[in-house]
């Protein structure tokens, strides 16, 4: 029998160890992890711990004014003289008692506690598209949205971080399916497509996230209408400002509009959606270039406050051979990647023929680009890359199209140089098998050439697409007081995009490289919000400010590894053009959902997020104990609970998928609370907190005081979001009761010495209503804070005690 | 009805009548302890004895009710006593037959446990799936009533069906109070807030009848050389579906006790014993003396007193595994390691019987046969990896040659399509 009693503890006040403390209260000390602590008589040794500032006991079921149940056994700790360990919630301490509270054992066993309900914990904290999303959409919001048919919503709320959701549903590489949860299940959802599908259902009247703020008389350049640089100009219009964007080629678009070839984005589309931005009063002035018909100078001094530079990456980077000499388009026979997409975009003619035999150098986007286009030109092509297909920058769909439409993929293959036939053109490649050697200090393995294994591929045109980089060669002169980098791009503030020269801010290609469209939406989107705060207050703390509150928000939060479970349900593929109607043509390769796939594929989602995330204890201690993995994936379905989720009370969201058993729930209702609406239900592994019988929580005696969703530890009870109802009050039937004072769980409604005299708590203490004033209550119900000062009272009342004449309610 | 005549002395023949039992001193044990003794003096013959408790835990009974009267003294009483005639283990026969057969001796036995710690109120918790026995039980209560035995004391037959678990102490005293069965951690221990807070001395049926006979005659309670005093009903099976009850001296070896029950160990493969949380013996540990610490030390338990012999064609993995999917289901549900730990060990035998499991999976099952009786929370826990332990130890062969891809008896299907794999955060 143990020698831990909680009533034998400190039965013999005279004894050792045993005085008063501080209150007078009899005590007596025992030690944790060495550390002396004083404890009354019957006191748990977490809560002497905590009393003393020993606040690293995990625990997942206590609450100090609950009985300890000891259900979560995370608050294991080891006692002198025990066998076991025991619960540190539940135990007494006892005078010269000797405690430890870490060990590797302690330690494993908390770890393994985590993993075991993180095994089946049928939900997730904080979605990880949302993270892997460069722009951080709502991913699971709009999914619900689409799921439920309400598109234009979908779209509204992409649009608050991503002005362009057609455009980007379409070209984005999609870095959100990539880290899906589905993927645990089933297949990754159509993340990126979806918002394409949402947008397209309402482009010619699209949603603007929030209403347009009133203008304030400040005027914003932005140079460079790509991706970067149109986000920029939409946010910043959006927040009223007045924004001209200038732009070296005729139309707006950038990269979007003459670099991505129209299979992928019909160019009318792109015009469709652009019109957006235009709406919101921002103008456009094409054909000027920075650097050659104006200057940064020229534009403060045309009385603009701040300039965006978004000139993109618009310079391909010459052939590199093996032995790294160089060849550019000035050679015979090679032709630069962004020219050749940007003429044939445009509809100029181009030096590819079904005659030609094409060579493209590269396995990125720009690459796969121009060897379809090519393809679609009639040419023979070869794509060489000098990695495998695992390293190419290009999604394996785009590499899996580009073969089944017809090119020559060659792997592990460098250029060794270029041959020439007797009259000087060119008429082959000579290429060299590579192998991947020890990783450089990027990470990434370089590849090395393999001396023996040189071969030659025809070929009259070769197309390099080795990268682009952006053209500051004129920033000397033209843009004044900004650095570049040795790479050539703009050097600004990682966070807050403004560069060396106040107000001159830079996002995008140019910014960082040559990079995808999302991650120059984000940046644009970022940009925006820091020229705004510039413009509001252009002082330099500020300005650091902001980017110490951007780094703040862009910190990627712990994720830890939750088991889902879902029934499988198999993807919506979406509908392509067949690979024979693809020659000859530069019809849209994708061809859209259709409203019902679009459902079926929104439905998939997981909803990866909760609301309790952030305050949730699981969260907390599972990333303390570094559970970035799980034992326990791709069970059977009986391995895991997948529960209903209970929303018929109009106050409490019950949702048993994310119930740990900690009890504390069915503790509060009972002990302190009273109607004892929840129970433990079902047997062995099945078993769950649930109401008595399992029924609806609405069924059950409770008074919707909410002391559940307070102790609950995680998100499986929460406060419903209340859509608010107003109702109306029947003056004339009224006759003044008082029930409805006498019910209302919330006190909503007050009783005054004159019960007919309610007054309002909601609105503040010694605020009295005027019957005629709790006719009009529903006023009262709008979402905004309990005023503090009488005159903040809304509804333009006079916040003063007016007691009702008590003969007027007699007449 | 089992077979209670070979060798299980206190039980032949069966005393259902007041008189006949009182023709075979009955109630004497009762009548001179009332006269003569007091609590003490009952506390002091059963130390004198060296009584342990037969449920399987093997607790000194003296202590146990010597801290049922320290609590008495410092925090007020009078304490409760309940009886545990439970028979958690289904297959166990030993409450079902001391209750429908010795009914008196079992009530005689309760009577002097409350007077060893002054009780005035006692419960017999009974599993209601025993239907003999509680008729037989209830019949010889209203017989001592009507004869005025009981002395004033209350006694309550609680009858209850709710799994295995209904046969832990504080689970018992949790269905007792009314509410769910589930475990409740200890400390405080029943001896010193039991029902109602108020101490509460807890005995086995077995252990309480085993006061009569210490009470009639202290001297001639005999020790098997170094094993625990007295007798132990001892539940066995064979091929047959139908057990056999023995009683026998603490410390006779557990072929003995096989052969003494008639069941053939012949061409045997191994014996399990301790009933659902029992480990497993090959042949060459059926001469352990069956007692705690002997058991203890070749990694089973007494548990609740049941030996079967397995045949031949038994695989290992998945006899461990049906002993897991047992529990799993049986668990209270109250404490995560022993809710969610046990049905992840089935799982992952599931795997490997089902002949898709890795190397690693071993691993696994060896981490959480610590882990489980390290974390939760009540003796279900800390005692339910006996089984798959033993069965890793004497028959890790079986697991090897699942993992290799077929079943060494050639009995197994597989019961599962995916193992459990490991994935990181995406």
């Amino acid at each position: 029998m143990a020698t831990v009693v909680r009533e034998q503890a400190g039965t013999s006040p005279g004894g050792e160890g045993s005085r008063r403390d501080d209150h007078g209260q009899p005590s007596f000390t025992f030690t944790v992890d060495g550390q002396t602590v004083q404890a009354f008589e019957g006191q748990t040794i977490l809560s002497a711990a905590i009393a003393h500032g020993i606040l690293d006991i995990p625990n997942l079921c206590n609450d100090e004014k609950l009985n300890p149940t000891s259900a979560c056994r995370m608050c294991l700790v080891h006692v002198d003289g025990q066998e076991r360990p025991l619960p540190s919630c539940n135990t007494p301490a006892s005078p010269n008692m000797h405690v430890q509270t870490k060990s590797d054992e302690l330690t494993h066993i908390r770890r393994t506690n985590l993993e075991m309900i993180l095994s089946d914990h049928n939900a997730y904290c904080q979605p990880p598209c949302q993270m892997g999303c460069p722009t951080h959409i709502d991913i699971p919001g709009y999914l619900e949205l689409i799921a439920k048919g309400q598109d234009r919503e979908a779209a509204r709320l992409v649009k608050e971080v991503l002005p362009f959701p057609y455009i980007l549903g379409l070209v984005c590489p999609a870095p959100c399916q990539e880290v899906c949860r589905r993927a645990l299940v089933d297949e990754e959802i159509a993340i990126c497509r979806m918002h394409g599908f949402a947008a397209e259902q309402s482009i010619d009247d699209p949603p603007t996230p929030w209403p347009q703020e009133a203008s304030t008389g400040k005027k914003v350049a932005v140079i460079g209408a790509g991706p970067a640089g149109l986000t920029a100009a939409y946010y910043l219009a959006l927040k009223g400002h007045a924004v001209k964007v200038f732009d070296m080629m005729p139309q707006a678009g950038g990269m979007t509009r003459y670099g991505i070839p129209e299979y992928r984005l019909q160019k009318d589309m792109v015009d469709r959606e652009l019109e957006g931005v235009w709406k919101l009063g921002v103008e456009f002035q094409g054909n000027v270039k920075l650097g050659k018909d104006f200057t940064v100078d020229d534009l403060f001094a045309a009385g603009y406050d701040a300039v965006f530079l978004g000139i993109g990456a618009w310079t391909s980077n010459p052939i590199t051979f093996v032995d790294n000499s160089e060849a550019d388009e000035s050679t015979q026979g090679v032709i630069n990647a962004i020219s050749y997409l940007m003429d044939k975009t445009q509809g100029f003619s181009v030096p590819v023929d079904p005659g030609t035999e094409v060579v493209v150098l590269g396995g990125g986007f720009t690459a796969f680009d121009c060897t379809r286009t090519s393809l679609r030109l009639g040419a023979k092509v070869h794509t060489v890359y000098r990695r495998g297909r695992k390293e190419m920058g290009a999604t394996p769909e785009e590499v899996e199209d580009g073969q089944a439409e017809g090119t020559d993929l060659q792997l592990f293959g460098a250029p060794v140089k270029l041959l020439q036939d007797e009259k000087g053109n060119l008429n082959g490649i000579e290429v060299i098998r590579m192998k991947l050697g020890e990783p450089d200090a990027s990470g990434r393995r370089r590849p090395l050439p393999e001396p023996g294994t040189e071969f030659t591929l025809h070929c009259d045109t070769v197309i390099p697409a080795f990268g682009q980089a952006p053209d500051v060669s004129y920033f000397p002169t033209h843009v004044k007081g900004v650095k570049t980098s040795k790479w050539k791009t703009v050097v600004t503030d990682p966070w807050n995009f403004m560069t060396d020269r106040a107000g001159v801010f830079s996002g995008g290609d140019c910014q960082m490289g040559a990079k995808t469209v999302i991650e120059c939406v984000a940046q644009g989107k970022l940009a925006a919000r820091a020229m705004d705060a510039y413009l509001r207050d252009p002082s330099p703390e500020h300005m650091q400010q902001v980017s110490k509150l951007i780094e703040a928000e862009e910190r990627k939060p712990d994720l830890i590894s939750i088991v889902p479970y879902k029934p499988v349900e198999p993807k919506v593929k979406m509908p392509m053009l067949p690979y024979e109607q693809r020659v000859r043509n530069f019809k849209l390769i994708e061809m859209g959902y259709t409203p019902e796939q679009a459902k079926r594929e929104s439905a998939r989602c997981l909803q990866c997020a909760c609301p309790a995330a952030g305050q949730c204890d699981l969260q907390m201690y599972s990333i303390e104990y570094g559970l970035t993995d799980n034992r326990f994936h791709d069970g059977e379905p009986n391995d895991f609970h997948d529960y209903e989720v209970d929303i018929s009370h109009s106050f409490i969201l019950r949702d048993p998928n994310k119930c740990i058993n900690c009890t504390q729930c069915v503790r509060v209702c009972h002990d302190v609370i009273g109607p004892n609406c929840y129970g433990m239900f079902g047997q062995g592994f099945d078993t769950i907190v649930s109401t008595p019988f399992n029924v609806s929580l609405r069924e059950t005696d409770c008074v919707s005081c909410g002391a559940c969703v307070q102790v609950c530890p995680t998100g499986s009870l929460m406060m419903a979001e209340r859509e608010l109802v107003k109702y109306d009050f029947a003056l004339d039937r009224c006759i003044f009761c008082g029930d409805c004072v006498e019910v209302c769980p919330h006190g909503a409604l007050g009783e005054t010495p004159n019960f007919e005299l309610s007054f309002y708590n909601r609105i503040g203490q010694g605020v009295s209503l005027h019957m005629d004033d709790l006719a009009r209550a529903p006023e009262y119900l709008v979402p905004q804070r309990v005023p503090r000062k009488p005159n903040d009272v809304p509804g333009g009342l006079t916040p003063i005690i007016r007691p009702l004449p008590a003969r007027r309610i007699r007449e | 009805m089992p077979d209670a005549t070979n060798g299980s002395r206190g039980l032949v023949p069966a005393v259902t009548s007041l008189a006949e039992y009182q023709r075979q001193q009955g109630f004497v044990a009762l009548q001179r302890t009332r006269e003569r003794g007091n609590g003490s003096d009952i506390l002091r013959t059963i130390r004198q004895a060296g009584l342990r408790g037969h449920g399987g835990a093997g607790m000194p009974t003296a202590d146990k009710l010597q801290a049922v009267v320290d609590a008495v003294a410092t925090r007020g009483g009078p304490p409760f006593l309940v009886v545990n005639a439970y028979d958690a283990d289904p297959q166990s026969l030993i409450a079902e037959t001391i209750l429908s057969r010795q009914p008196f001796l079992a009530l005689e036995g309760l009577a002097l446990a409350a007077l060893a710690v002054g009780a005035r109120e006692a419960y017999l918790y009974v599993r209601s799936t025993n239907q003999a026995g509680y008729t037989a039980v209830h019949s010889a209560l209203q017989q001592m009533h009507d004869g005025n035995l009981l002395n004033g004391l209350a006694v309550s037959i609680v009858g209850v069906d709710v799994g295995f678990m209904g046969g832990e102490e504080s689970t018992m005293l949790e269905v007792i109070k009314g509410r769910r069965a589930m475990a409740v951690q200890r400390p405080p221990f029943p001896a010193q807030a039991g029902l109602g807070e108020i101490p509460t001395a807890v005995l086995n049926l077995e252990t309480a009848t085993q006061l009569v006979a210490i009470m009639l005659d202290v001297q001639s309670y005999k020790r098997n050389g170094n094993a625990s005093p007295g007798t132990k009903l001892v539940t066995v099976y064979g091929d047959s579906e139908q057990g056999t009850l023995v009683e026998v001296p603490f410390g006779t070896t557990i072929a003995a006790i096989c052969q003494q029950a008639g069941v053939s160990t012949q061409g045997a493969r191994a014996i399990v014993v301790g009933g659902p949380e029992g480990g497993v013996l090959p042949p060459d540990r059926w001469n352990t003396p069956f007692d705690f610490e002997t058991l203890k030390a070749v990694g089973t338990i007494v548990g609740s007193g049941t030996i079967t012999v397995l045949p031949a064609k038994t695989c290992f993995v998945a006899w461990a595994k049906s002993r897991m999917a047992y529990l799993a289901r049986e668990s209270c549900g109250k404490c995560v390691p022993c809710r969610a730990g046990t049905k992840r060990m089935e799982g992952v035998l599931e795997g490997v019987m089902s002949d898709i499991g890795v190397a690693k999976d071993l691993e696994v099952l060896t981490e959480f046969s610590t882990y489980i009786p390290n974390g939760s929370l009540c003796g279900f826990g800390w005692n339910a990896t006996h089984a798959i332990e033993t069965a890793m130890r004497y028959f890790g062969d079986d697991f090897q040659r699942h993992l290799a891809g077929e079943c060494p008896t050639g009995t197994c299907l597989p019961v599962r399509s995916h193992r459990f794999a490991t994935k990181k955060v995406l």
